[in-house]
């Protein structure tokens, strides 16, 4: 990546602005609608899902979905041996800290290795 | 490091101020966006983003993935209502996170949703979700002030971030890596039993496909969606059915605190 854009920073005031409403809108509706009338109770089961299901999803797309193309692609190496280092680091340390910062080392040292 | 996180068994300090309290809840939350909010600021300095531009959309964005999302497009010159469409897709999810944190703020003002809602996120919620599925005396007072102390550390290290990309140059594909880690890190916390592994593949593969098939962030929302239907579809078949299935085992793990938020589900 390198800089090759020619926006302005009005351009990029009014695209703050508009994502604040998009970024805005689902995080309240929901709260405003719920806090006011019950929830069923299979929906709730069914929440219970959402965060590890969208996680999982969030790291697909970082590792396995070229981020222009959308296509599938297997070519991250020192990114797939990272994760693994992080799930193992995240499941024995319990700490977010130690597993981002080891992630971070693992990749940048990999990726002189295998890139 | 390990004496900060947020352990529902430790005996709280009755003389303890709420701020301090609120606070040690927080701080792994806030050590970790350190390094992923030095790497975002550096990211959108390194595509054009001013250092007070990147202040501003910390703060009223609020949110890692949609701000790397951001970084990326504008290298690639994508138009601003391709990014805007991009944004609302990838920030769908927040729909359902802020659904399923409503049975516990019942009776809150709207003035309170109104605040609440700006500065959660994904973190935030789950560490806000954990205190609220384990501990009985956290409120939306707290979950506020541990939503609004992340968005301080992120905030600042955003400007910072930015700050050191105009004055170094960084690889910017291993600083990218930062907010994958973090999101490891939060599916290890939420698996309490095989099924959920299950669920953890099914949701992997399903990602991949969708976003193929849409060839857009959309593809997130839908196979989210889908896979955490199948979840709770194979969860209730398998409690009703089969019991004592060995994929309703949980899972023993160093840390303890999944077995706490189990006990308070059943």
């Amino acid at each position: 990546m390198s800089t090759v854009n020619t926006w302005t920073s009005m351009q990029h005031f009014w695209l703050i602005i508009l994502g604040f409403f998009v970024a805005f809108i689902p995080r309240f509706l929901p709260l405003m609608l719920f806090t006011k009338r019950a929830i069923p109770e299979w929906f709730n089961e069914w929440m219970k899902y959402v965060p590890v299901s969208l996680f999982t999803a969030l790291v697909v797309k970082d590792i396995f979905i070229d981020s222009a193309t959308y296509q599938l692609v297997f070519g991250h190496i020192a990114e797939m041996l990272a994760a693994v280092i992080v799930v193992v680091i995240a499941y024995r340390t319990r700490s977010m800290a130690i597993s981002v910062i080891v992630g971070l080392i693992a990749v940048f040292l990999l990726s002189l290795v295998v890139a | 490091m390990n004496k900060r996180r947020p352990n529902p068994k430790q005996v709280p300090d009755p003389d303890e101020p709420l701020w301090r309290s609120t606070l040690r809840v927080a701080m792994p939350l806030n050590l970790s966006y350190i390094p992923i909010g030095l790497a975002c600021g550096i990211l959108l300095h390194a595509a054009g983003f001013n250092t007070l531009l990147t202040g501003l959309v910390s703060l009223l964005i609020f949110s890692g993935g949609a701000q790397f999302l951001i970084a990326t497009m504008l290298t690639i010159n994508s138009p601003l209502l391709s990014i805007v469409l991009m944004l609302f897709f990838l920030e769908l999810r927040y729909a359902l996170l802020s659904s399923s944190l409503s049975p516990y703020l019942k009776g809150q003002s709207n003035r309170f949703l109104f605040i609440f809602a700006i500065s959660l996120n994904d973190e935030n919620y789950a560490i806000n979700y954990l205190k609220f599925a384990t501990d009985k005396k956290w409120t939306g007072k707290e979950a506020l002030m541990v939503e609004h102390y992340s968005l301080l550390f992120w905030a600042v290290s955003n400007v910072i971030g930015s700050l050191i990309g105009s004055a170094l140059k960084i690889d910017l594909s291993i600083v990218n890596f930062a907010l994958t880690a973090l999101f490891l890190y939060m599916i290890v916390m939420q698996i309490k039993n095989r099924l959920t592994i299950v669920i953890c593949l099914i949701s992997g593969v399903l990602a991949a496909v969708c976003m193929m098939a849409t060839k857009s962030t959309l593809g997130l929302v839908i196979s989210t969606l889908i896979a955490s239907l199948i979840g709770f579809l194979l969860e209730s078949t398998l409690r009703k059915k089969l019991p004592d299935s060995h994929w309703l085992w949980k899972l023993r793990s160093p840390g303890a605190k999944k077995s706490a938020v189990e006990n308070s589900n059943e």
